[in-house]
């Protein structure tokens, strides 16, 4: 087996450069190089050259690229898909399965007509990205929106093509990129960007991407002074250090740890609807095993419908073990599954000691779904661990989250019925950013206000033009 | 007061025990023993203590269905927490210890009857001996820790207590408690009679006799940092050790084992050779100790990963955390203890430690309650810290 090559540094490789590889299960290895100062202060100047083109490169362009580059991945048959269907299980731990399924979905999101969605759904008019345009709203005057001359990624990698979104983003607002990568997913950015260089050579001659361990500041500090807007996603613990260390010049854009839960109103709960919604909710807590800030930690059921909330929590629990089989959940390290572990022997425990718990499914450890009627909101171990809390009715949600508003993300829905317009209201206002049903929680739209912001506008500068 | 029904096997755990204190300690109880024995153990631990019995009929297993040892159904920690787990009235237990509060909060401490204290120090005794002990030796302990009668919740403090009161020479003592300015009924590690420390510490070096410093790794590091400040250094004489115990779980302070180890060596003399990392828990009247001091460093090398053992009625294996089956020694998993000497309670004890296992015993990694999530998801500790929760 040869190592897959796991960065595109265009422009900067050298013969005598040194390598290090990392091995993975089933023989699979990256191979990353080894880096120092004066090759990330290269690349940048590299970048900085070809930021010329990219901006002179028609908006239509760049779309027709990005999604000819999608339509390439989606080829089984492809060398850089190929590179992926056999690394990426591997390398980030989920089962080929989630992997596919998880490509499938997001590929969709970089063809054209989900990009020419995103764009109109930010930009009133997006060749104002190309020119000068009217403003609609103000005669008289033209706008123009501008990109970063350079735009710098952190990305995290709990989900697999998060990173490749990002930079699909940059490159419609025509920002040359230099990502550096989390050693959970180092690996799909890179094959983005080669596809893309056989696509369209001098867009991905606007794109690097790295891997170094995050707080290298030898490296990173370069990258975050020439750097106009860094885009960060990740912990708590890793967003922190680095906006400690952001010159005060240069924007953020962060994408920090979130919660994410699910509601079930009584229309759900009738004896036919429950399995089927018992069925979506255990999908949104399965996909990517829980790790995306989409997926639901907890589900609130309400009390009252035909269907208990104990009893829809253990339709939770067989529909997830059944999902075991279609969407394998990855192998995981001792310490995830001892946790996992911990959390199930605390519910059975809690149920023996009496308390109103109950775990489920009862005929696999590979998963939980824990019934507990006292309301405290407490976060998820992940790896499919789910709580399911009863609430005497819907409009108790909203103040049961309230106090983590800070932190709240997804809020998956079903069974509200006509009930739904005052649900969100009061889920907004508690800190909610987004409200969907279950089947869609875990695939955010590419033209979403993904953490309650703005997926185009966010990364831009405008100027304005008066009197024309 | 242990169960009445326990009476016998707790006389010949005492007496097994009591073999231990003549060397070498494995020979006290051999493996087919240790088999027989904890079949028995856990048919009494079955009828008298009711909240295990159902725990175990849940599983399917009884006294008449487990066969061996390795079937005996084991109790996560988080059972102490739920259930009073005792065999004999819990009223009347000799000792209540507790755990500290963790993540989950204080509402979870959890408890850890012992009905009959003696099992426990028969138990401690022969082990603390053999692998903390200089051979043949009464020497000098010197407690960091305070005097279990204002710790009565720590298995750790009367641990320690009792050793310093059984096996120590004449000028053992506490270097900790109120006496050394910590408040009533804190464990308050940096609260140390320094003065005490540099009396006997200087009395040692000039006398040539050696000492055994017994307590918590932060409680050293924070003795070290005052020796540090004060510009004092000893050369405690040969023979003398370190026994330390615990991590920096929480604490702004956090070193390395490696760092604590050279920073020993430098201030106090004592290099890494002769520092035993001891493991217990609340939930065992047994402890583990690294193995390397007693055997001479012949199978181990201080600067490695250290393997850790105990008496042989404590029987520790590292399970799969999915399917609890044993691992294959190297294997990561979770530790699985199996300590006859909580005869009182639940001999088998499932932890969420990680270790792996190595010929004649295991490497500890650590304890990993609640795994960090890899990117954008919440972690479980940085939640309970957002609404002011405990």
């Amino acid at each position: 087996v040869r190592p897959i090559d796991a960065w595109h540094l265009p422009g900067t490789d050298s013969d005598d450069a040194q390598w290090r590889i990392r091995e993975y299960s089933g023989g699979v290895q990256l191979r990353f190089p080894v880096l120092g100062a004066d090759r990330v202060h290269r690349q940048l100047a590299v970048l900085d050259a070809a930021g010329a083109a990219l901006r002179a490169t028609p908006l239509r362009r760049i779309v027709a690229a990005i999604d000819e580059t999608a339509r390439r991945l989606g080829d089984p048959d492809h060398p850089q898909r190929r590179a992926l269907d056999a690394a990426l299980p591997a390398v980030t731990g989920y089962s080929p399965a989630m992997v596919r399924l998880g490509l499938e979905r997001m590929l969709d999101d970089w063809r054209a007509p989900a990009l020419e969605r995103l764009l109109r759904a930010e930009l009133a008019d997006p060749a104002a990205l190309d020119g000068f345009v009217a403003d609609p709203t103000t005669p008289g005057r033209q706008v123009r929106a501008l990109g970063p001359r350079l735009a710098g990624h952190i990305f995290a990698g709990n989900v697999p093509g998060v990173a490749v979104q990002s930079l699909v983003r940059t490159l419609l607002v025509k920002a040359p990129a230099f990502g550096k990568t989390a050693a959970g997913e180092p690996l799909f950015p890179v094959c983005f960007a080669r596809t893309l260089e056989e696509v369209e050579p001098a867009l991905a001659a606007a794109i690097a991407i790295a891997h170094w361990p995050g707080g290298t500041l030898a490296l990173e500090e370069p990258l975050l002074h020439a750097a106009e807007l860094v885009i960060v996603y990740g912990g708590a613990d890793a967003v922190a250090a680095l906006r400690s260390r952001m010159p005060a010049h240069t924007r953020l854009v962060i994408h920090g740890p979130r919660l994410s839960f699910g509601v079930v109103g009584r229309d759900a709960l009738r004896p036919g609807p429950a399995r089927a919604t018992a069925r979506d909710v255990a999908r949104a807590v399965a996909v990517f095993d829980q790790q995306g800030c989409v997926s639901p930690h907890l589900v609130y059921v309400e009390e009252g419908g035909d269907v208990a909330p104990a009893d829809f929590a253990a339709m939770v629990g067989d529909a997830l073990a059944a999902l075991d089989a279609e969407l394998p959940r990855g192998e995981i390290p001792a310490r995830d599954a001892s946790a996992v572990r911990g959390a199930r022997d605390e519910a059975e425990l809690a149920e023996l000691a009496g308390h109103p718990v109950r775990l489920f499914p009862t005929d696999s450890a590979r998963c939980a779904v824990i019934f507990d009627a006292q309301p405290r909101l407490r976060p998820s171990c992940l790896n499919r661990v789910l709580r399911v809390h009863p609430v005497p009715g819907l409009e108790a949600v909203a103040d049961l989250v309230r106090p983590h508003r800070a932190v709240l993300q997804t809020a998956a829905h079903a069974g509200a019925g006509d009930r739904l317009p005052a649900l969100a209201e009061a889920l907004a206002s508690a800190g909610v950013t987004r409200i969907t049903a279950f089947a869609d929680a875990p695939w955010p739209p590419v033209h979403g206000h993904h953490d309650g912001q703005e997926p185009l506008r966010e990364l831009l500068r405008w100027v304005d033009l008066d009197d024309v | 007061m242990l169960h009445p029904a326990g009476a016998p096997l707790r006389d010949e755990l005492l007496e097994r025990c009591a073999r231990g204190r003549e060397a070498p300690l494995e020979a006290a109880l051999a493996d087919a023993d240790f088999d027989a024995l904890a079949l028995r153990v856990f048919a009494f631990q079955f009828e008298a203590n009711p909240p295990y019995a159902a725990y175990c009929r849940r599983r399917g297993a009884t006294p008449a269905t487990v066969t061996c040892a390795a079937a005996v159904p084991a109790v996560p920690t988080a059972a102490f927490q739920l259930l009073d787990l005792v065999c004999g009235e819990p009223a009347t237990a000799e000792a209540v210890f507790r755990t500290s509060g963790t993540t989950r909060g204080p509402e979870r401490r959890g408890r850890h009857f012992i009905p009959d204290l003696s099992l426990y120090e028969a138990s401690l005794l022969p082990a603390f001996a053999a692998f903390v002990l200089p051979a043949g030796a009464a020497p000098t302990l010197l407690a960091l820790v305070p005097p279990a009668a204002e710790l009565p919740d720590s298995s750790l403090a009367y641990m320690i207590d009792h050793v310093v009161r059984s096996c120590g020479g004449p000028a053992s003592r506490h270097l900790a408690g109120t006496g050394a300015g910590a408040a009533p009924g804190s464990d308050d590690d940096a609260a140390i009679d320094v003065a005490a420390f540099h009396a006997a510490a200087g009395a040692a070096e000039a006398g040539g006799d050696p000492v055994v410093l017994l307590g918590t790794a932060l409680a050293f590091f924070h003795l070290l940092e005052r020796l540090a400040r004060d510009g004092r250094r000893y050369r405690l004489p040969d023979g003398s050790r370190i026994m330390d115990t615990g991590g920096f779980k929480g604490h702004r302070r956090a070193v390395s084992e490696a760092e604590l180890r050279a920073a020993y060596e430098a201030v106090l003399g004592i290099s890494q050779e002769r520092v035993v990392n001891e493991y217990g828990m609340t939930e065992l009247c047994s402890q583990l100790y690294d193995a390397g001091p007693r055997d001479g460093w012949r199978e181990d090398d201080p600067a490695r990963p250290r393997r850790k053992a105990g008496p042989p009625w404590i029987r520790t294996s590292v399970v799969d955390p999915e399917t609890l089956a044993p691992l294959p020694p190297g294997q990561t998993g979770i530790l699985r203890h199996h300590d006859l000497a909580n005869l009182g309670s639940v001999a088998a004890v499932q932890t969420e430690d990680l270790g792996y296992a190595v010929p004649g015993g295991i490497v500890l990694l650590g304890r990993a309650p609640g795994a960090a999530p890899r990117g954008c998801s919440i972690a479980m500790d940085l939640l309970l810290g957002s609404d002011g929760a405990p």
